[in-house]
């Protein structure tokens, strides 16, 4: 049984476990044994301690044993993108400058996993500081996309999606600040959730843009995705953007085939790749054959998304990062002999290009002279774009586009230009800028490339995105889809 | 808009120290990217940015002291440390 392990779902693994088929330390051995021969070729963790992977799993095991199982994900692994606090487990943000640093707290959500039994399993390659949407960024390695092992997975949470597409683990966390869960989640063909802002604590996720970042779940399936959800979702008052128990009343599903989608004029034209828009069509097709009302709606100011993004992103980057002064941890300079040369050197020294390249951008935009002409405009027309979404969501349930206009592209073909990279998250940053919830969804191929769809929704709409997701997944065979390795 | 764009002014804020060859290319980089934000100085705007918050409103705590990391916990991550706290190149001159 070992050796098909890795091909099953979080919750006939977990089935399993309840039923006493299967012991946690044997799968975690299965996938440590997975991980042994794969992880090189594919690069999705940057970090595996074997011995504590398998004492958390013997502690699960005997938890079972004595009727105090803690729910479905009891004994299930779950990885975790490097930007996300671990007691005792590294926190490099795959970058130099955190290169040493073991975290010494847990994030809420590593302690809400704990608290449900889960295996905190190996840290994720990722964009150094989650900044990049290719994993090329990262100083620790490259990860790449196990359909293709020339091209990248995505980003910048690329070993969270490479992880699950190669079978190392069956649910993992990422990040999203402007489509860093879903777009490598469409480019490797499993399922990335980015929750509504504030459904999910950001305590001890390593900040980048506070008003942006969200911590939420990947996995191969819809209902997948959904477990692990349900496990992170909570009210912290350590984080004051997360909302109290009393606000996060949560939208019923409802049902699905009764849903109306939306889909925005214009979004399937220019630019997306034919085939991305015969599978995102077949897709629209699917639901109307449902039952489900589908209509078109206007976004007038979705052609701002882009530069909204990256002056609002920069800005709180540029802000956020000032921390990394190589006085309280981080890389310190031995080439310094006062503080301001020591701060100087220890960023220089510690962070990579993109890195750089974002903070400078963000430090303009917000300088004197410039900050009304750049942020303060880029706020407005965040406000503007939030308020055409939500007022396009007051007339249909969900909006659906594709989520990458285009299939993963090769190793190192748009390093020399950010400017279209930056353009890969056209369709998944509205939703960061607006505070939605939004989930991709593999529906096809592009050759030998999966191609994912992308549903945006009302604030806490979470089920109404996952009924739909369910819906389309039970009548195609993209859920629990691995590349062959 | 970005006339006036200073590469070293604006390492010089950001404390981050460029070779030659990162200005000239960040220069340039930076000069493409700003180019594409020319769309938000034509686009016609709301005045008021109330609509952007997703932050709630009360997002501030109580200004009131809780748990937090200890001392060893906090000098162990440290670059440098010294007596248990931690310990960075000298900042007052003597002379001065």
């Amino acid at each position: 049984m070992a050796e098909t392990l890795h091909t099953l779902s979080a919750a006939e693994l977990g089935r399993r476990l309840t039923a006493g088929a299967l012991t946690s330390r044997a799968l975690c051995e299965a996938l440590i044994a997975r991980y042994d021969v794969l992880n090189e070729k594919v690069g999705a963790f940057t970090h595996l301690d074997r011995a504590n992977v398998l004492a958390q799993a013997d502690a699960s095991d005997a938890r079972r044993q004595a009727g105090q199982g803690r729910g479905p994900l009891e004994g299930i692994p779950v990885a975790i993108k490097d930007n996300i606090a671990v007691k005792g487990q590294p926190l490099t943000c795959s970058s130099k400058m955190l290169a040493s640093l073991v975290s010494p707290y847990d994030s809420h959500v590593a302690e809400r996993l704990r608290a449900a039994g889960a295996i905190l399993y190996g840290r994720l390659n990722m964009d150094e500081f989650a900044m990049g949407s290719s994993t090329e960024n990262s100083a620790v390695r490259k990860t790449f996309n196990p359909w293709d092992l020339t091209r990248i997975p995505g980003g910048s949470s690329g070993g969270s999606a490479a992880a699950l597409a190669a079978g190392l683990v069956p649910l993992s966390l990422g990040s999203d600040t402007g489509g860093s869960i879903r777009q490598p989640a469409s480019h490797c063909g499993v399922v990335g959730l980015k929750p509504t802002y504030g459904l999910v604590s950001r305590f001890g996720l390593v900040a980048f843009a506070s008003s942006l970042d969200q911590i939420g779940p990947m996995a191969r399936s819809v209902e997948d995705c959904e477990l692990l959800l349900a496990a992170l979702a909570s009210a912290d008052a350590r984080d004051m953007t997360c909302f109290s128990s009393d606000e996060r009343a949560l939208t019923a599903a409802g049902e699905a085939k009764k849903l109306r989608i939306g889909i925005p004029k214009g979004f399937l034209g220019k630019g997306v790749a034919p085939e991305v828009a015969a599978a995102v069509n077949a897709a629209i097709e699917f639901y109307r054959a449902q039952g489900c009302a589908v209509s078109e709606v206007e976004l007038p100011s979705a052609d701002l998304a882009v530069p909204t993004y990256y002056v609002v992103a920069t800005a709180e980057a540029s802000s956020n990062l000032g921390r990394y002064d190589g006085v309280r941890y981080g890389h310190r300079s031995a080439q310094a002999s006062t503080p301001v040369e020591m701060m100087t050197n220890s960023r220089s020294e510690g962070f990579g290009a993109e890195v750089k390249r974002r903070i400078l951008l963000g430090t303009f935009v917000l300088s004197a002279g410039y900050a009304d002409a750049y942020y303060n405009r880029a706020l407005r027309a965040r406000a503007k774009i939030r308020a055409e979404y939500l007022a396009a969501l007051s007339q249909v349930d969900v909006l659906l586009t594709p989520t990458v206009p285009t299939p993963a592209f090769k190793v190192g073909e748009k390093a020399a230009d950010p400017l279209q990279l930056y353009l890969e998250d056209i369709f998944t940053i509205p939703a960061n800028l607006a505070g939605l919830p939004a989930l991709s969804v593999p529906c096809g191929q592009s050759g030998h490339l999966p191609v994912g769809f992308h549903l945006v929704g009302a604030p806490l709409s979470e089920a109404k995105l996952l009924a739909a997701g369910r819906l389309f997944e039970a009548a195609h065979g993209f859920a629990h889809q691995q590349a062959a390795l | 808009m970005a006339e006036g764009f200073d590469i070293d002014h604006l390492a010089k804020l950001s404390r981050l120290s460029l070779t030659p060859e990162e200005k000239a290319l960040y220069s340039s980089q930076l000069n493409s990217i700003i180019g594409h934000f020319q769309a938000l100085a034509q686009a016609d705007l709301p005045t008021s940015i109330d609509d952007a918050r997703v932050v709630r409103e009360s997002a501030l705590r109580s200004d009131v002291p809780g748990p937090s990391l200890g001392a060893e916990a906090v000098t162990r991550i440290a670059p440098a440390s010294r007596d248990g706290q931690i310990s960075v190149p000298r900042v007052v001159d003597d002379e001065a």
